[in-house]
């Protein structure tokens, strides 16, 4: 239950004990299981906090910006130190104040500083002409800032942590870099936000769903860079495989998917799991695509490549651990989609079999194929464990049933009528599927209410 | 109030201070002690929506002949020895992979080396601008682009370290020029 949730529940109680539906007791026994801590900001307050810091932040910025010249150099440095040396004291009040400051004002004092931290190294660059690229810039202002989103418990300046390492590694793909300017860096870089995990997590507050989002976001960004970079410098003299990234995307999809989470994790709604929604929304496209023929080619053509790249072994060794994890947790919905990623792995021991003569490429249509019965096989258990009193993702799984479905016709040399005809009848039976299910869902409710 | 997040937050107050602190001694530095060279260079305007409106400067010499038996690799630290021509104007003489014992020096990093031809970064690419002058400097170039005047980059350079000091032309400074423009 979330805290808008937990705050309604507390306002209906005085209610409810008043009509008679609630006794003391079990009103007192709700207070204390939903406490709300408020400690702990509102999304509107880390909004309204964060704006107006990013405001004040970015206008500092632009002002600076301006470029004084008629100041002499002396001056204008103080012009960058004050603002930095202003939110510093602000924080420290905050800290010092401790619980007794507002959880809007800690994100706004640290958000502030990040940003004047930023405009502070912004304009002696600009002072002293120092060359450089933006993202050296970015990479480390956000280091800069990141020690405030520990101390502060700052999620804004957490989230604005996230999005910058997530760019600095975008902008690190090239090849020729050294790996300690890389996007390799950007595991150690998100690891750099496990003080701020830790000290949540010690408090028994649970990681707010905006920030997981955007941490998964990040994720995404930050180790399919990294993936780039390893293919274009693992295959400098036998040429540039780009193909390999998409396997090395797939790994790292379904890493995601399988995170490890203990009990209460995974009771959690489905929306605050994004790493498991993206992971797998992730593993389903490329599951979809693997079904045409010329996709899996390149795919195949790829993670052969991708074999030779300790990257790769790493992804494999960590996914490894990951689904042990799982089956112990017994995620079975979880790990069947996950097994999407390791299909052509799977496959290449019957590469020298289907090397066709086109450049020297395997064909594809054998990993297509399975590919297509692995999903199927998926949609239906999908389907199957729900009816089977177990969890798992029925419309999830006629969703995938209906786009193999779609996905066939369109590759097949079928007419148009035919086509029309198959698409007309996959919609009808989704819709009728649909209400079937909505119709189970009312008469499950309805059961447990008169239980 | 806990100790452990106040230690951290000084850490981190800190080291707000010494990265920029650290930026300005060494820079401070250069251009206390630094020997100021002359470099011929050309000057567009882009912008820099993070640092303000700058020219992008860029020497002429932007290639090298590849000293026999020196082995580069893109981003190998090189040292670049400067000799200044009878016309002020200096030029890069020799590349070593260590510090020269004596004369002036830029630390620069390697680009492609293709056909014993290499290429460099210089440590400067920019001079800021206010944001009434870059307009005046987009004008003076439209209006200069076919001049054979060169735009002069004055560095100081200590140790291997370089800073733009300022950009003349004519012996005039850039920055002067465009403010008399604009009277």
């Amino acid at each position: 239950m979330n805290t808008s949730h937990q705050r309604w529940l507390l306002e209906q109680l005085p209610l409810w004990e008043r009509d008679g539906l609630l006794t003391a007791d079990a009103a007192r026994t709700l207070r204390e299981r939903h406490a709300v801590d408020d400690s702990q900001p509102g999304l509107a307050q880390i909004v309204m906090g964060a704006l107006g810091a990013l405001l004040i932040g970015t206008g500092l910025i632009a002002v600076l910006g301006y470029n004084w010249d008629d100041f002499s150099r002396p001056v204008r440095l103080l012009f960058a130190f004050l603002p930095l040396l202003a939110t510093q004291l602000f924080s420290f009040r905050v800290l010092q104040r401790g619980t007794a400051s507002s959880a809007w004002v800690r994100e706004t004092a640290a958000l502030l500083q990040a940003l004047a931290t930023g405009a502070c190294i912004a304009l002696v660059s600009q002072i002293y002409n120092l060359g450089g690229e933006w993202p050296d810039f970015l990479f480390w202002w956000m280091l800069l800032s990141l020690p405030l989103a520990w101390v502060l418990r700052s999620h804004a300046v957490a989230i604005f942590y996230l999005i910058g390492i997530a760019i600095w590694s975008v902008n690190q793909v090239d090849h020729g870099r050294p790996w300690y300017d890389s996007p390799l860096l950007y595991p150690l870089l998100l690891l750099g936000l496990l003080p701020y995990y830790w000290a949540g997590w010690k408090n028994k507050a649970l990681l707010s769903n905006s920030v997981r989002w955007v941490m998964t976001i990040s994720a995404i960004f930050g180790f399919c860079s990294a993936a780039v970079f390893v293919c274009a410098r693992g295959t400098l003299n036998s040429g540039y495989h780009e193909e390999s990234s998409i396997w090395l995307w797939t790994l790292t999809a379904a890493a995601f998917a399988l995170f490890p989470l203990n009990q209460s994790s995974i009771d959690e709604p489905l929306r605050r799991k994004p790493q498991v929604i993206l992971g797998s929304l992730g593993l389903l496209v490329y599951g979809v695509a693997a079904t045409f023929s010329d996709i899996s080619r390149e795919i195949l053509w790829g993670a052969s490549h991708a074999l030779r790249l300790p990257w790769c072994w790493g992804l494999l060794a960590v996914l490894v651990v990951f689904v042990l994890l799982a089956l112990m947790r017994k995620r079975w919905a979880v790990l069947a989609i996950a097994s999407v990623s390791l299909l052509p792995f799977l496959m290449l021991p019957f590469l020298p079999l289907s090397l066709s003569r086109v450049n020297d490429r395997p064909d594809g249509t054998l990993l297509s194929w399975f590919a297509l019965l692995h999903l199927a096989a998926i949609g239906i258990t999908l389907i199957v464990l729900e009816f089977a009193g177990k969890k798992g993702a029925p419309r999830l799984g006629a969703t995938l049933l209906s786009l193999l479905i779609i996905a066939r016709m369109a590759d097949s040399d079928l007419s148009l009528l035919v086509k029309g005809l198959a698409f007309i009848m996959v919609g009808v039976a989704f819709l009728a599927f649909n209400i079937l299910m909505s119709r189970m869902l009312k008469n499950k409710a309805a059961v447990s209410t008169a239980a | 109030m806990k100790t452990l997040p106040l230690i951290l937050f000084g850490i981190a107050v800190l080291a707000q201070w010494a990265a920029p602190l650290s930026q300005i001694w060494t820079h401070e530095q250069v251009l206390a002690k630094g020997t100021l060279i002359k470099l011929k260079c050309q000057a567009p305007d882009p912008y820099d929506p993070l640092r303000g409106r700058y020219l992008a400067v860029r020497p002429v010499q932007q290639e090298a002949t590849v000293p026999a038996g020196m082995k580069l690799q893109v981003g190998t630290t090189i040292y670049a020895q400067l000799t200044s021509g009878a016309d002020g104007l200096a030029t890069i003489s020799d590349f070593s992979l260590t510090p020269p014992a004596s004369g002036d020096y830029i630390r620069l990093k390697a680009g492609w080396v293709y056909n014993e031809k290499m290429s460099f970064e210089w440590p400067f690419d920019r001079f800021y601008l206010n944001e009434k002058l870059a307009p005046e400097a987009d004008q003076w170039f439209a209006e200069n682009i076919r001049s054979d005047k060169a735009i002069i980059a004055e560095v100081r350079v200590l140790n291997g370290r370089a800073v733009l000091e300022d950009l003349s032309l004519d012996g005039k400074s850039f920055r002067q020029i465009l403010k008399e423009r604009m009277k």
